[in-house]
Parts: structure tokens; sequence; C-alpha cells
């Protein structure tokens, strides 16, 4: 059975030597995290740098979005070759608007995805967690398994928690 | 919270993740000043000689210009590349000084370091000036035939256009030459209180006495702010005038109400690239990698980018409505400035102003790389000279005795440079060049006052467990 | 001059949540009141639709007039969004922070009420899917993708969704925030809209680096949507006054400036109604107000251009339309009220730091820019239809029925009520900006002077 205990703590020093206290305990770099109600620099508690794949999104969505207005503008225009302001029936700069305008929201709304597939949400089992953090304290969230639980709680407590939470 | 732990020169701040570059080290004021001071005499035989070249190139140039006055006066359609060339000292090195000013109204720091060398730029006007005599009198004056031409001096006297060139040059010489005095008086007091023989004495000269008091500071920086926004002022109706009295005016047919618009934008795109060039340049020879960060690069090559996607914008936004207009004087654009005599230098233009920097410049990587940042700049530079020699060569092609017509019918052909037209071409630019690089013997190349604020304002600290730079933002 | 000051988060959550938490007493009634504006206006875009355009003063040749005008001036306002939150927050400018939702939100509003005026001036709106959605309803016929009516709903419905999902995306850790401060049924809605949000360092990354990714895409969406309206009119050859090569960023520019002095008069309201002096201050008036000076000065200088090339043809319609425009009754008196609102009265206030830093003045100033906005679209629209140009035997004066001023004065109702009814679910400041501010804030000693500064990251 793996368990997860969080250490809440009001200052954000204290909340970085207890990240520290658990890699010195030996739990592997990923099993534990910073909870905070507002953005800190990177690696201000020393944790581990997430790395992400967004730019691939919109890069992707682009392509998408790009291919179907081509389709789309070009498959209209034959379909319905109405000659207009003496224009040709494929006409590039007319088409490029539609082309342009749907290359964007494509990868604005493939941007949208990434961003929340890459920040692992929705996360439907958000485990153990304590309201007060989106009041100012910082929580450290660690899972282990039961039986490394009590290190992982000394470690927590060693650093100075203000409380430990348990699910 | 962050802990003021400074880095003095040659501590190393750790960069914590692969892809973050280094935060700067911040730079002891007294190895900064001699350093910069030093800047004046680096290189000393090297510069020498370039500056022979360069002067002699300026030289051919100069009499090239005199031999074309004897035996082609008066034929408009010989001076198109002349006018092309001036269109495009001005749009590139005029433009740099407002990456100076513009992000200093943001108060953005990392432009400290480069804010000089922009300025030093704008000292081009004077060739410009020199440049632009044979145009100006070449230029067709306002009633033709008897008859009043289009123009935006509307019922003004015969002679406006010619009249509002001087004018507005003689402010351009003075704007700059304000500027960069206003801005480099704690230096020159610098050059005053460091440097050796004839720059020490103009030092002191130009100084006018700077002790660096803090009235003195204050008014410095008033008379910054009155200087930068006279250059601006200045900046914009050049680029108006040339861009009117010096291409649109003399096609009949050619009303673009964007242009000037467009030819300020490519300016400032240019200007940018200028100052990428310049800064690049000193960082290699003149061994200033500890003042010249990846920060002043990414930051201009960001702008760089947003530029070149303006000019696709700027473009397209006149090239839509002729393109949808298809009247005699809308085809008459696009069949003459686009399709026509310069198709190919069109397209080289939009190649290297446009789509190669746009491609190149998107990636991260490029930008956050010193060689990468100047290789766009390149290209953007090699772009908008295309541009103007589209754009200026056409229209001083049109014969004089056409211009009102309603709109041009049948265009002249292209118009290839001959000999001359290169040498006044290369010459404009080999001074250009010289002048700034005399300019940074007078005065360093970086200047030494806005480093040391650029120092001052800046600390590498430690936060909790990383490390983070303190920008300081004062009044 | 930045004002740095502690505020804690119990403070912060308690105040900027007031609107969702403790909703103040006047919300009810205003709500009510707009309400039954609203209602009005749509029973009157009702009977318009049951009776047809001739309940409006449009008639040949102006086809186009109040609601197309309304139509502009709304796009116009949406520019406020992208204006204040991509590009200020791709120069880090600090003071963008408790502007960003509202601006943003102010796009999402004003955009869903511009693309109701084309379908109401359509007389038939349910006819314009067989203009626009490229499906062969009936006859083989389908969009005409070279027609700038295409262009346009193509550009505002990117513009929308787009703007809608960064929104939302922005709004993730203050959703995460209610959810931890509601119970029942609210906690449940919050909880599904926060996703699972809980705040550690990958969350906000991406936070960071995808708000600054969508503001990079944002920006050309939102250049290209005004663009793509005035080339409703630009590529128009046949009226006069249109056919213009500066209308696209002239447009543009025209509509950041409406759009921030109404994001301006919005803080105002926003500072009053819901007491928010300690986050929305006399310092973020002053920012704005600078960087109106600097963009009604660029816009003046595009309304030159345009006039100045308008003549430079020395065509004689144009010369006559021109002179129409800016001297003839009733034109006259509407070309001076609009230079005079929409620059020189407000930009003379703008240039004394006392006013920039008054609310009150700012609030006004900022209202007296978007008269003068509206009208500047009605100047552009209105005056070259109403005049005779071949292939039009009448020329005739327009003016707006009641019902179209009434519907004018409807979606300016329609707008704060979405917004009131917004308010009351999810907080018009950004609160994790608020405390990241906090967080990102400090200053540095310099001799005996602290000089705020800001925290950055190497990047």
């Amino acid at each position: 059975m793996s368990k997860s205990v969080l250490g809440l703590y009001d200052d954000a020093n204290q909340a970085a030597d207890a990240m520290d206290a658990l890699k010195a305990a030996g739990f592997p770099l990923g099993t534990f995290d910073v909870l905070t109600g507002t953005p800190y620099p990177e690696g201000a508690f020393g944790e581990h740098v997430p790395q992400h794949r967004l730019f691939r999104f919109p890069a992707f969505g682009a392509i998408i979005g790009f291919t179907l207005a081509l389709f789309l503008t070009t498959a209209t225009q034959i379909a319905y070759p109405l000659v207009t302001g003496g224009k040709p029936i494929l006409s590039l700069f007319a088409m490029l608007v539609i082309l342009y305008e749907m290359s964007m929201l494509s990868a604005v709304i493939s941007t949208v995805v990434g961003i929340v597939i890459e920040s692992r949400l929705p996360n439907v089992n958000p485990g153990v967690y304590d309201p007060r953090i989106t009041e100012g304290l910082i929580g450290v969230v660690i899972t282990t398994e039961d039986d490394q639980a009590d290190t992982a709680i000394a470690a927590l407590n060693g650093a100075g928690a203000m409380e430990i939470k348990q699910a | 919270m962050a802990s003021e732990v400074i880095h003095t020169a040659g501590a190393h701040a750790e960069a914590h993740e692969e892809g973050h570059h280094e935060l700067p080290a911040r730079v002891d004021p007294d190895v900064a000043l001699s350093e910069l001071v030093a800047t004046t005499e680096a290189n000393g035989s090297a510069v020498r000689t370039w500056a022979w070249i360069l002067g002699i190139l300026s030289l051919v140039g100069i009499v090239s210009f005199g031999v074309k006055v004897g035996i082609e006066w008066g034929d408009q359609a010989k001076w198109g590349y002349t006018a092309a060339i001036v269109a495009f000292l001005f749009s590139a090195f005029g433009g740099a000084p407002l990456v100076a000013i513009a992000p200093m109204i943001a108060k953005a720091n990392w432009v400290r370091p480069v804010a000089r060398f922009a300025q030093l730029c704008s000292l081009v006007s004077i060739v410009i000036s020199i440049w632009m005599i044979p145009l100006i009198l070449n230029l067709p004056m306002l009633i033709v035939d008897g008859a009043r031409r289009r123009s935006i001096w509307f019922e003004g006297p015969d002679v406006s256009p010619h009249i509002w060139a001087v004018v507005a040059l003689t402010t351009l010489i003075i704007s700059s030459v304000g500027l960069i005095w206003a801005y480099g008086m704690p230096d020159f007091a610098v050059m005053r209180d460091h440097g050796t023989g004839w720059k020490q004495r103009f030092g002191n000269w130009a100084a006018r006495g700077w002790i660096g008091s803090t009235v003195q500071w204050r008014t410095m920086r008033m008379r910054i702010g009155m200087m930068g926004t006279l250059y601006f002022f200045t900046f914009v109706f050049i680029h108006f005038m040339l861009s009117t009295d010096f291409a649109m005016s003399l096609v009949p047919g050619w009303r673009d109400a964007i242009f000037p618009m467009y030819h300020a934008i490519s300016s400032i795109q240019a200007g940018l690239a200028v100052t990428v060039i310049g800064i690049w340049a000193a960082r290699k020879y003149l061994g200033l990698e500890k003042y010249l960060h990846l920060d002043q690069f990414w930051s201009i090559g960001r702008l760089m980018f947003a530029f070149t996607l303006l000019w696709g914008y700027f473009f397209i936004s006149a090239f839509i409505v002729f393109w949808y207009g298809r009247s005699g004087s809308d085809q008459m654009w696009i069949d003459f400035l686009i399709l026509g005599p310069y198709f190919w230098v069109f397209i080289g233009a939009v190649l290297l102003i446009w789509f190669t920097p746009w491609w190149w410049l998107i990636w991260n990587k490029v930008r956050r790389s010193y060689n990468g940042t100047a290789i766009g700049a390149g290209l953007i530079l090699a772009g908008v000279f295309l541009d103007r020699v589209r754009l200026y060569v056409a229209a001083w092609s049109v014969p004089e005795e056409r211009i009102h017509e309603r709109f041009l019918t049948e265009y002249p052909g292209t118009v290839y440079p001959d000999v001359m037209d290169i040498l006044i071409m290369v010459g404009a630019v080999a001074a250009s060049v010289l002048l700034v690089i005399l300019a940074t013997r007078v005065l360093p190349i970086l200047s030494v006052w806005d480093v040391q604020q650029f120092n001052l304002l800046y600390r590498p600290v430690d936060y909790m467990k990383t490390k983070v730079s303190l920008i300081g933002k004062p009044d | 001059m930045q004002q740095r000051r502690t505020i804690d988060q119990i403070h912060t959550n308690r105040v900027l949540l007031n609107g969702q938490l403790d909703t103040p007493k006047w919300w009810a009634p205003t709500v009510i009141t707009l309400g039954i504006i609203v209602a009005i206006g749509f029973f009157l875009i009702g009977i318009m639709v049951n009776k047809g355009l001739g309940v409006t003063g449009l008639s040949r040749p102006v086809y186009w007039g109040l609601f197309i005008t309304t139509f502009v001036f709304w796009v116009g306002i949406s520019h406020a969004g992208i204006m204040i939150s991509a590009i200020l927050r791709l120069s880090q400018a600090e003071w963008r922070r408790p502007v960003t939702r509202a601006a943003e939100l102010l796009t999402v509003f004003s955009l869903l009420t511009a693309l109701m005026f084309p379908l109401m001036h359509a007389g038939r709106p349910w006819r314009i899917i067989y203009y626009i959605v490229p499906y062969d309803f009936a006859r083989g016929i389908m969009p005409n993708v070279r027609s700038p009516l295409i262009w346009d709903p193509v550009a505002i419905s990117t513009y929308l969704t787009g703007s809608t999902l960064f929104l939302y995306i922005a709004l993730l850790p203050d959703l995460g925030n209610l959810r931890d401060r509601t119970t029942g049924w609210q906690k449940a809605f919050y909880t599904i809209l926060a996703l699972g949000w809980r705040g550690n360092p990958r969350q906000w990354k991406l936070q960071t680096v995808g708000g600054i990714l969508l503001s990079a895409l944002m920006l050309p969406i939102f250049v290209s949507v005004h663009s793509i309206v005035s080339w409703d009119f630009a590529v128009t050859p046949a009226v006069e006054g249109w056919h213009s090569t500066i209308f696209a960023p002239y447009f543009v520019i025209g509509a950041v400036h409406s759009g921030v002095s109404a994001v301006v008069t919005m803080m105002a309201l926003m500072r009053w109604l819901w007491k928010w002096e300690d986050f929305i201050r006399p310092e973020h008036f002053d920012a704005l107000a600078r960087l109106l000076i600097v963009v009604a000065t660029g816009w003046l200088a595009f309304t030159f251009l345009e006039l100045i090339f308008a003549v430079y043809g020395l065509d004689a319609p144009e010369i006559e339309l021109r002179d129409m425009q800016i001297f003839q009754w009733p034109w006259n008196l509407l070309f001076v009220v609009f230079v005079f609102t929409g620059y020189i009265i407000p930009v003379g206030m703008w240039l004394q730091k006392s006013v920039r830093n008054n609310i009150a003045l700012m609030f006004w100033s900022s209202l007296f820019v978007n008269i003068g906005m509206w009208l500047e679209r009605f100047m552009i629209i209105v005056p070259g239809l109403a005049r005779k140009t071949p292939f039009v035997y009448t020329w005739e004066a327009y003016r707006p029925s009641g019902l179209e001023w009434f519907i004018l004065f409807w979606s300016l109702a329609w707008v704060t009520f979405l917004m009131l009814l917004f308010s009351r679910f999810f907080p018009l400041v950004p609160l994790f900006e608020q405390k990241e501010s906090q967080t990102f804030g400090d200053s540095i000693k310099i001799g005996r002077a602290r000089v705020p500064a800001i925290v950055r990251e190497a990047d």
C-alpha cells in the first residue's frame, strides 16, 4: 500500500529544508513535490525542475489547421466555381486569410490542450491536500510505501512542519 | 527574502538547468571603467588599417559622385540607386537610436550596454545629408509644365519638398549629435579624467564641466528626454518625407497611405539589425564579452522577430487592398512595383526581410546564440537594402514628363546600376561605418555610466535554493 | 513609484474573492435592472426580425449604419484584452497583474456582443448559416472565401475561442483557490472546473510558459481580427473613403486606444464597487495613462495619414467627401466632437501627473475616448455611403431610428450584465498574479535608498 504524507509549513525556507531532508533520507526525486499558492522562482525549493514538451503542441496544431483550411478553401471553391470580382477561383490571397486564421485557431486549441496535458490535469485523485495552501502555507507532499511513511514524517517534522496530514 | 550575495567579476553563477544561460556576473566599477576606456585605444593598428580602407572607399564614393554629377546631372533615372542607398542608410542606421530610446522609456535594464552604440549610428545623418544633395536638386518642382503635381505639400510653394528636405536633414543632424552629446556627457568626463592626448582634451571640452552632481544628472536626464523626443519625431518625419517626396509622388497613381509607416517599420527592423551586428562586433573584436550578454541578444532578437512579422503585416495590408481594388492605379502598384521590372529584387527582398528571418529567428535556440541572432540581422539588412532598391530605383526611373498621368500605364524598364552607382553605394556604406568607428575612438562604444548603472541595478542573488537576478526599477 | 506593500495571502483571498464569497449588496439590484434592459433589447431585436430592417433608419445608399458602427466599436473594445494581457506579459510589465483578467473578460464579452450586430443587421439571422457554413444545404452553393464577409466570422470566432480558452487557463489557479474556500454545490462546481489543480511546480511552470506561449499566439490573431474587419471596407473600391491601404493598422491601433480606455473605465468601476483599493492602485492608472498617451498619439498619426492620403490623389469625389466629413453640417459637429473626445481632451488630461493618479478623472477621460472612438467608426462608415456614387441614384442622409439607438444602449447594458454575472462566480482580479507579484517583488539597497526590484529567473 502506498501512502501520501503532507507536511505544512508557513515558512518557505523550512519547506525547502524539508525537500532537502527527504532527498537526504533517500526518497527518489519525483516521489515528493511542493505545493504552493503562488509560483516561486524555478528551483527555489531545490525541486526537480519539470520538463515539458509544450512547444510541440502549437506546431502540430498549426499544421493540422493549415491542412484543414487548405482543403476547405480549395474544395468549396471548386465545388462552387462562381467567379466574383474577376478573381481566379483559387485566389491565394483570399484563401490566405482563412488559412492563417484556421492555423492559428488550431494552434491555440492544441496549446491549451497541451497545457492541460503537460500540467498532468485533469487530476481526478489529487491525494492529500490542505485548503490552507491557497492561503499561503507551503505543502510538501510525498507518496511512499507504508513502511517508509515514518521516515518521511520524521524528515518533514525535522524541517519544522507545523502540521502533518496523511491519506 | 533574497539574500544579497553579490558575485563580482570572475565568480560564476551556476546555471541550474540545461538551456538556461548563466546569470551574467557583475563587473567591478573600476574594472569596467578602465576596460571600457581602453576600448577607445583597442586594436589601434587594425582600426587604423580599417579606417584607411573605409576612408579610401568613401573618398572613391565621393569622387564618383562628382563624376556622376558632371555627366548625369538632370537625368532623374540615373539617381535611383543613390536614392536607394540614402533610404537604406537612413532606414538602417537612423532606426538604430530608437532601439536605445524605446526600451529606455519602458525602463528595461538590458538596453543600457547597447544604448551608446545605437545612438552613435545616428551620426550617419551626416553622410546622408551629403548624399542627399543631388537628390534634392534633381527632385521635380511642385509645378511641372505649368500644372501642379501630386504631393503631400498640396498648395505649398513650388520648392516645398526641397526646402523641407533640407530642414528635416538639419534637424536630424542637430538631434542626433544632440542626443549623443547629451547622453555622452558623463563619458566625456570619463575621457577627460582617464583618457590621454587629444581624446582627453576633446573630452575636457565636450564634458562642459561635468562633475556628476545631482543637479547635473537631473538636467542630463531631461536633456536626453528632449533630444530623444526630438530625434523620434524627426525620424518619423523623415520617413514620411523620404517615402512620399522621394518615392511615392514620383510615380503617378501610387497612392498608398500605409507606405510611410511601412517605411518606418522596416527601418526599425533594420535599426535593430544594425545594433545586433554592432554589439556582435564589439564582443568579438573589442573583447566586451563581460558587458554584452545573451540577455541583450535575446531581447533584441525577440524585437527583431516581432518586426519581421510586422513587415509582413504592413506589406499584406497594402497588397490586399490593391489586389482587391483592381482599378487602374491599384493594378499599376502591383504591376510596376512588384511584378514589374524589379520582380526578382522584390522576391529577394521578401525572402531576406521577412520569410527567412521569420523561420530563422522563430527558434529560441537561435535567439539564444550570438551568431544566430547576428546572422538573422545580416539577412534583414540585405533584405531592407533590396527593398529600397525595388522602391526607389523604380520610382526614380519614371520620367518627369509623365508625372501628371492619372496612373502609370507604360512601365520604364529595369535600371541596372553602373560602376559609378556601385562606387557611390559602397562609398556611402563605407563612410557610414567609418564615422561610427571614429566615434568609438572618442567615446567608449559602451556607455560607461550606463554600464555602471546596469551593474548598480542588477544583482545576481541566491533565492532559497536557486539563483535569480534582482533588477532594480528606480523611478 | 511602484508602491510595494506586503499583503498576505489570506487578506488577498478575502478581499479579492468578495464577489464570490461575500456578494456585495448592490449586486442583485444592479443585475436585475440590467437584466430588464437586456430583456427589452432582445424583445426589440425580435421585433426587428419580425418586421424587417424597415424599422431602422437604413436605406439606400446608406446600407451600413449604426449596427455596423457598433459592431466595429465592440470589436475594437475587444482588443483590450490581448493588448493588456499578451503584450504586457511578454514585456514583463509588472503593473499588468491586476488588470489582465478583467481585460481578457472584456475581450470575450465584447466579441460576443460584436458578433450579434452583423447577425441582427442581416435581418434574418439564420440565413447567415448558408453563407458561412461550408455545407451544401441546397443547390450546390458554397461559401465564397474571396469575400471579406466570410473572413470576418472566421477571424472573430478564432479570436473568441482563443480568448475564452486563454481566460480559462489563466483562471485555473484561482478556481483551485475558490474550491478551497467554498462548500456544498459551489465546491463541487469549482472542483470540476479546477481539474484537480494543486499548485505544484509543474503546474506553475506550465501556467507561466503556457501563458507566454498563448500570448505569443494570440497576438497575431489580435492584429488580424481588426485588420480583417477593416478590410470589409478597405477592399471595396466603390465607396469613397474606404479604399485605403492604411485601414488595417489604423483600425488596430484605434481599437487598442478604445480598448485600453475601456479597461481604465472598468478598473475604476472595480476599484469603487468591490473596494479593491489595495490592489487596483493609482500607479496602475498612471501606467495605463502613459501607455494610452503613446497609443493615442500613434493613432492620431494614422488618422493624419489616412486624411492626407485621401486627398493626396487629388480625386474630386474624394475631396468632396472629406469636405463634407469635416466642414459640412452636421458632420462638422461630429468631427469636432470626435477629435476633442478622441484625443485632445483625454490626452491633454493624461499629460498631467495629477490626472493620471486621480481615479475619477481617469474614469471620465476614458469614457470620452470611447465616445470619440465610436464616432470615428461612424465617420468612417456612413459619410462614404451617404454620397452619390456611380450606379447609385439616390443620396440620402442617414438618421438612425430610436430602435437602433436603443440597441446600441442595450449592447452596453448587455456587456455590463455579462461582466457582473461572471463576477458572481469568478474573481475579476487574478489572485495568483497578485500573490506572484508579492513573491517576486523585492528591493535592493543602493546607498541609503531602497529601490524596488523584481526577481527575474535566468532564461
